[in-house]
């Protein structure tokens, strides 16, 4: 049905024909893809198979060497990771990328601090309450959001980043293996927050190795190998055997 | 900075630089110098200032053997005289921190502040407190700006640096027969102490020697390298027959070039209280003399000064504490005459 | 994580040991100095005042070492600033002078940053080698000679004058404290700058310039210098090139006892300048005391010690 559509025309991000080079090593070869919106699509690979490079591509953190990105239509091309973000793109680091020993509040506003528009000096009052907001919405499991990240579980802190992509992303987010260093009560946690996105329109494209999470969540899944998009399928429409054997290439 | 040297060696005195070799040591606006033996309270007064309930404070620039010695004289002198030292104090050559000093130890309402003003310029808004209260201040070598004897100090105490140079110059001679030729090693740096006793030295061996010459002179400035120079010195004057090191710590690299060349007959001297220097010279070896200041009597003197002025009584405005010439069979009365201490261990041993 | 503890934490606890170590040793000098002119108000007014530019470097050096960087060169361009200022006013009215010595100090701040900013050279190792540099201009400006400084305006406006019975150098540190603590605190720059001690790479990607904001914290302590080498000027009405030599050691205990971490992402204005007061009511009260300068400095080294340690304790707790 995907195949069938005007490709792009909706999607609220196409990739077309995306390469990036470095040097002489091809790390991504022809690299095409639509991503609807409220749709979760999982990219998986082996180990240096060019996720990550993808995820920095398509955030802007490297132009990529030829090819064309669109969103909603339009065609975009990124300076910087600030300009993704501009267009409405977050990003979740799998090394998480908070200030330990800030608190919440002031880490789900880091570098977007809101200030009083009379004083100029910062809101406080205001980040701390959307922030409570915004924690209760996703169902965050944090007691307070005044407390430093340094105090918190590993869960609590995904769940810190991934509420403050999704505080400021408008079209997409992209998750760099999300559970990772998580234990599996936190894994489940943050399953269902990624889950309850799908709900609000939000386009995700995630990096897991884990293919049972990829197939909790997931409503398409791509594979790379070695830089090469292999296929990609959905969910629904195939299973861990095929992901696999098209993962190692062994048959 | 902290080399052994003297403290106000590394005081800077813009009204000292003109450095001319004088026959004898003056004072800043050229006053004659007087001994400080001559410079004493009275019998008669002692008594009197027992029952005043004074106070003194020792505002010192810095810590070393000299001011441990100028401390002890002073506070040897106070305790004689019943007057009570209330802080001490060290700066660390840091203007600021001697302008905070005084600052702090005025909240002691102290009669007498003795002190060494860091220099002209800074010293004379850090004093200006105190002696706008009245204190009597007693400068150790340097001179506020601009303050005027005896309205605005008592005096000033310094050692008597010609002759410590001159002396210096007496024992290398005398160790060398009168005759042969010297390496001048002085203190290449804008510093009125060492400056006044390598001058002297040099001078003196000029006018009084005719039969002995200088063939070799080399400034220095930092006395790690003493022993490059003195090796330097060494290889293009192999038979030299002195040697002048402006203080004792460079006079050690000089003595380790000396040993290390297997060199026993060049003869050395040079100037403040060294254990390593003078066991060598105790044993027979390279050193032939040290020529130190009583910085004790110096100490002694500045509080006598002080009590003075609490007595009404106004002393010379420059006032000059005696070298002393330390050869291998004094070293223990040196080290008491100079700086009021038994001399270290070792060198008792080694001359007995 | 119960409230309370967030509540404490929040407020930054730890900084509480350091007041409360602070009113121990002021009661225990007011105890057994009382006699000796301790609490007098001329003596407590002059603890204050000599603290005065440590305090001032100290504000400076928080936002650097908030950003996770370090200045070893401040006590240099104090002197620099001070000397360039004496100069300038020898011929030029007090505002050139003013402007000649925060300028230069925020110009020379702003060289060390744009080595660590640009260049990507540890602050460590540039202000190493800077210290070492300025100190050698400082002492070149004026072949080591004292400038003396007779504008009146001057010396009043940075050193023995006041405003309403308040002595001017306590009036600047105020405004120095209170300027220092609003950025650091409740400023975007501020949050920056802490963020990018706490993790360079997470605010980076925040989209935080983190190579600006190296230079500019650098930037703010060479004026930070700058101002306090104008108050040294006033007070002593003069400069040197040794002014500032000694505070390096000083201000940056002030600071680490004052709770800002030596790693980045903490900083405290308002403790600084308490661990810059209590050791000037250290070097103030030991002296009152009568103890010999050895003494003082064993003294003073030991509960600076315990400060230390105390207050690294409670943050990494």
């Amino acid at each position: 049905m995907i195949m069938n559509t005007d490709p792009g025309s909706s999607a609220v991000l196409s990739l077309r024909n995306i390469h990036k080079r470095f040097g002489g090593v091809v790390a991504i070869r022809d690299f095409s893809m639509d991503l609807g919106a409220g749709e979760i699509v999982a990219l998986v690979g082996d180990n240096g198979a060019g996720k990550s490079t993808l995820v920095k591509v398509i955030s802007g953190v490297f132009p990529p060497s030829s090819g064309s990105m669109a969103m909603d239509g339009n065609a975009v091309s990124f300076a910087n990771s600030s300009a993704a973000r501009r267009r409405g793109i977050e990003v979740v680091y799998q090394d998480l990328a908070l200030a330990n020993q800030q608190p919440v509040y002031m880490n789900l506003y880091l570098g977007r601090e809101l200030r009083n528009p009379r004083t100029g000096l910062l809101d406080r009052r205001r980040m701390i309450t959307e922030s409570e907001q915004l924690v209760r919405d996703l169902d965050v499991n944090l007691p307070n959001v005044r407390a430093r990240i340094r105090d918190m579980s590993g869960g609590q802190r995904q769940g810190v980043a991934i509420a403050r992509a999704t505080h400021f992303a408008r079209k997409l987010i992209l998750l760099d293996e999300p559970t990772a260093a998580l234990g599996v009560a936190e894994t489940a946690k943050v399953e269902s927050i990624i889950d309850s996105l799908r709900a609000r329109g939000l386009s995700i494209l995630m990096i897991s190795h884990s293919l049972d999470q990829v197939f909790r969540l997931a409503d398409r899944i791509t594979v790379l190998r070695r830089g090469q998009q292999v296929a990609t399928r959905d969910a629904n429409g195939t299973d861990k055997n095929e992901i696999v054997s098209m993962i190692t290439g062994l048959h | 900075m902290n080399w052994k040297l003297f403290g106000p060696a590394s005081v800077l005195a813009i009204s000292l630089t003109a450095v001319v070799a004088h026959a004898e040591t003056i004072g800043p606006q050229g006053e004659a110098a007087t001994p400080s033996a001559s410079v004493t309270v009275p019998d008669g007064k002692v008594a009197m200032l027992q029952g005043g309930g004074y106070k003194a404070a020792l505002l010192w620039h810095d810590q070393s053997d000299f001011v441990n010695a100028v401390t002890a004289g002073a506070s040897d002198e106070f305790a004689r005289l019943g007057i009570e030292v209330v802080a001490t104090t060290s700066a660390g050559f840091d203007a600021a921190k001697q302008r905070s000093d005084v600052e702090t130890a005025m909240a002691k309402e102290p009669d007498i502040i003795l002190s060494l003003p860091l220099d002209p310029v800074t010293s004379a808004a850090a004093f200006a407190e105190a002696r706008d209260a009245g204190v009597k201040l007693v400068f150790l070598s340097n001179l506020p700006s601009d303050y005027q004897h005896p309205r605005d100090y008592a005096a000033i105490v310094t050692d008597d640096l010609f002759q410590m140079g001159k002396q210096a110059a007496d024992a290398l001679a005398a160790a060398m027969g009168n005759t042969g030729t010297v390496g001048w090693v002085f203190h290449d740096a804008n510093y009125y102490v060492t400056n006044q006793r390598d001058n002297a030295f040099k001078a003196t061996i000029e006018n009084n020697y005719p039969d002995i010459s200088i063939v070799a002179e080399q400034g220095i400035s930092d006395p790690a390298r003493a022993e490059e120079i003195a090796n330097a010195m060494l290889l293009k004057n192999p038979d030299l027959g002195g040697i002048y090191v402006t203080w004792a710590g460079p006079a050690e690299g000089v003595l380790a070039a000396l040993r290390a060349a297997g060199n026993t007959t060049t003869r050395i001297v040079t100037l403040d209280l060294s254990e390593p220097i003078a066991l060598d010279m105790v044993r027979g070896g390279n050193v032939a003399a040290i020529v130190a200041d009583e910085a004790y009597e110096l100490g002694r003197a500045m509080a006598a000064v002080g009590a003075r002025a609490l007595v009404g009584e106004d002393s010379p405005p420059f006032v000059v504490a005696p070298a002393i010439t330390v050869s291998a069979g004094t070293v223990a009365e040196g080290w008491m005459q100079s700086l009021h201490r038994e001399a270290p261990a070792s060198l008792l041993e080694a001359a007995n | 994580m119960n409230s309370a503890k967030v509540w404490l934490a929040e407020r930054e606890a730890e900084k509480w040991v350091l007041y409360l170590g602070f009113l121990a040793i002021f009661a225990f000098f007011a105890l057994t100095l009382h006699d000796d002119g301790f609490l007098s108000r001329r003596n407590l007014v002059n603890i204050v005042l000599q603290t005065a530019p440590a305090t001032i470097m100290a504000v400076g050096l928080v936002f650097v070492l908030s950003a996770g960087e370090i200045d070893l060169s401040f006590g240099s361009i104090v002197a620099v600033s001070a000397l360039l200022a004496a100069v300038v006013m020898r011929e030029a009215p007090a505002v050139y002078g003013i402007a000649a010595g925060i300028g230069t100090g925020v110009a020379i701040g702003a060289i060390n940053g744009a080595f660590v900013a640009y260049l990507r050279l540890p602050s460590f190792l540039v202000t190493l080698a800077t210290m070492g540099l300025f100190a050698g201009i400082a002492r070149s400006l004026t072949d080591l000679q004292s400038v003396p400084v007779l504008n009146g305006f001057f010396t009043g406006f940075f050193g023995s004058g006041s405003l309403a019975g308040i002595p001017s150098l306590i009036l600047w540190t105020i405004v120095a404290v209170l300027v220092g603590h609003v950025i650091l605190k409740e400023t975007r720059f501020g949050a920056h700058v802490l963020a990018t001690g706490d993790n360079a790479q997470a605010a980076a990607v925040a989209g935080i310039r983190v190579a600006r904001l190296r230079l500019s914290v650098l930037a703010i302590s060479g004026g930070c210098a700058g101002l306090a080498g104008l108050l040294y000027a006033g007070r002593l009405q003069a400069a040197k090139y040794t002014l500032g030599e000694s505070d390096l050691m000083t201000v940056i205990a002030a600071v680490i006892v004052g709770g800002t971490a030596l790693a980045g992402g903490r900083g405290s204005i308002i403790g600084a300048c308490a661990g810059s007061l209590l050791m000037g009511m250290l070097n103030n009260g030991l002296i009152l005391m009568g103890l010999s300068v050895s003494e003082q400095m064993i003294v003073r080294g030991l509960i600076i010690l315990a400060a230390v340690a105390v207050s690294m304790r409670e943050i990494s707790r």
